[in-house]
């Protein structure tokens, strides 16, 4: 069962809402031992990069989480969450990141209005096999910082510069817009990732 | 730099979705739940719902349907209406809500929006401000759904609430606000001078209102009537917009 990351650092409804619309079962795990054994792992997040990392050491994810992924879990983070998993961010420079996802993020402009919020197109960097090619597509994003494109990025988007929309290394994911929140293509590239991931959707008896 | 967005505002009163006449006269026009689907089918690109009855006894209310607006809906939305303490906020966001607008209580207690941006990320908090021109004084801020007039000077409380940490402003001007005779393109113009995105709100009556307002800076543009009751479908005037060379998501 896929396992979504609550540590009050997210809006945790939307997203549920979409994978409920996708018929996608999760459990909600505050602590790595209620994660259970396998099953994809959803890293959300909105909120500054300090206050949310504080709140993930407390609460036993940083610690566990490369672990978790070293022994073969998915994990997919959204948004703060792409940026938790980069190797630090100019938003917290005295902190490191946990280094799943290549790149350090910077914050974005000048130049251009920062947050970056609403719908920017993206553009296919690196074919990856959870994905077809979205080129041209809209997605929604609400950031001031952004991942620098790099080797492990699938999609870029651009604000002012290029930067990295969803970004892979293994079977670590990362999206910088809100898949739940950029309608139908949104739902879609959530539903291709967890797929690949190895979410599996609710199966009935009739 | 984004798409522009399109963005219908809904008035909320107890839980359902009403059209209102100077508060008088309100029409039941659904549930926030129901218009909020068929708006996200329609394209819209975002929502604003603004609780025109807030007060603490309807708090329990408010919750339940912004949760299920956020089950629901597969775009951002903006809630409003009496929000006066960063914890109005927090319960708002938690509930689903993508931002928080914030009015009347941050004019009369401006650290309010640096509160709420410190704890959730300037992004989360929309200045709305209700403006008024005066012949000689220029455009001033109003307050209270624009019943209370101030003599705050509204182009530097804008500025002010950028310094504060506001992540967007919605700018309504109060004389063009109904009578479907276009946006304050001046004002826009004014307004779009700040570091952050700009939402006008007040007047558009046809398509072409949407288009002098985007071209003057507006990063976004509201309306609720014209949406409402179908006069001009999304869908007709993105394309519309798009035959004028401004892109918005499609």
């Amino acid at each position: 069962m896929l396992t979504l990351i609550d540590y009050d650092a997210g809006n945790l409804a939307s997203l549920e809402g979409a994978l409920e619309r996708l018929g996608l079962p999760y459990r909600l795990a505050q602590g790595p031992d209620e994660a259970g054994e396998d099953g994809p792992l959803v890293l959300p997040g909105v909120g500054h990069f300090e206050s949310a990392k504080r709140s993930l050491v407390q609460r036993g994810w940083w610690r566990e989480l490369p672990g978790m992924v070293a022994s073969g879990r998915p994990l997919l983070g959204i948004c703060l969450g792409l940026q938790l998993l980069a190797e630090g961010s100019e938003e917290a420079p005295r902190e490191d990141g946990l280094g799943l996802l290549p790149g350090v993020v910077r914050r974005l402009g000048p130049g251009v209005k920062v947050p970056h919020m609403g719908w920017s197109q993206v553009t296919l960097n690196h074919a990856h096999p959870a994905f077809g090619n979205p080129t041209g597509g809209w997605l929604y994003f609400v950031h001031s910082y952004a991942l620098e494109a790099n080797e492990g990025t699938i999609l870029t988007a651009h604000h002012g510069r290029d930067f990295a929309a969803v970004e892979a290394r293994g079977r670590t994911l990362g999206f910088q817009p809100h898949p739940e929140k950029s309608g139908p293509l949104g739902l879609l590239l959530l539903q291709s990732a967890l797929a690949w991931m190895g979410a599996t959707r609710e199966t009935t008896c009739n | 730099m984004p798409a522009k967005r399109i963005v219908p505002c809904l008035d909320v009163k107890n839980g359902r979705v009403v059209k209102g006449i100077q508060f008088k006269q309100l029409r039941d026009l659904g549930s926030p739940v129901e218009l909020a689907k068929r708006y996200d089918k329609e394209g819209a690109d975002e929502l604003v719902f603004l609780d025109i009855a807030a007060s603490l006894e309807n708090r329990g209310t408010r919750e339940a349907w912004v949760r299920g607006v956020a089950r629901e809906l597969s775009i951002p939305f903006t809630v409003g209406g009496g929000v006066s303490s960063a914890e109005d906020g927090r319960l708002l966001l938690r509930a689903g809500a993508d931002k928080v607008a914030v009015n009347t209580a941050a004019s009369n207690r401006p650290e309010l929006v640096t509160e709420m941006a410190e704890a959730f990320g300037r992004q989360c908090v929309v200045a709305a401000v209700d403006v008024k021109r005066d012949p000689e004084l220029g455009w001033r801020v109003y307050l209270k759904g624009g019943t209370q007039p101030t003599e705050r000077s509204a182009i530097e409380w804008l500025w002010q609430l950028n310094e504060l940490g506001a992540g967007e402003i919605l700018l309504t001007s109060m004389d063009r606000d109904g009578t479907l005779d276009g946006f304050d393109l001046e004002l826009l113009e004014q307004a779009s001078k700040l570091p952050i995105p700009l939402i006008a709100s007040g007047g558009a009556g046809k398509d072409v209102h949407f288009l002098e307002a985007l071209e003057h800076g507006a990063d976004a543009v509201l309306a609720a009537t014209l949406f409402h009751e179908g006069i001009l479908p999304i869908p007709t005037l993105k394309t519309y917009l798009a035959q004028h060379g401004v892109v918005t998501r499609s």
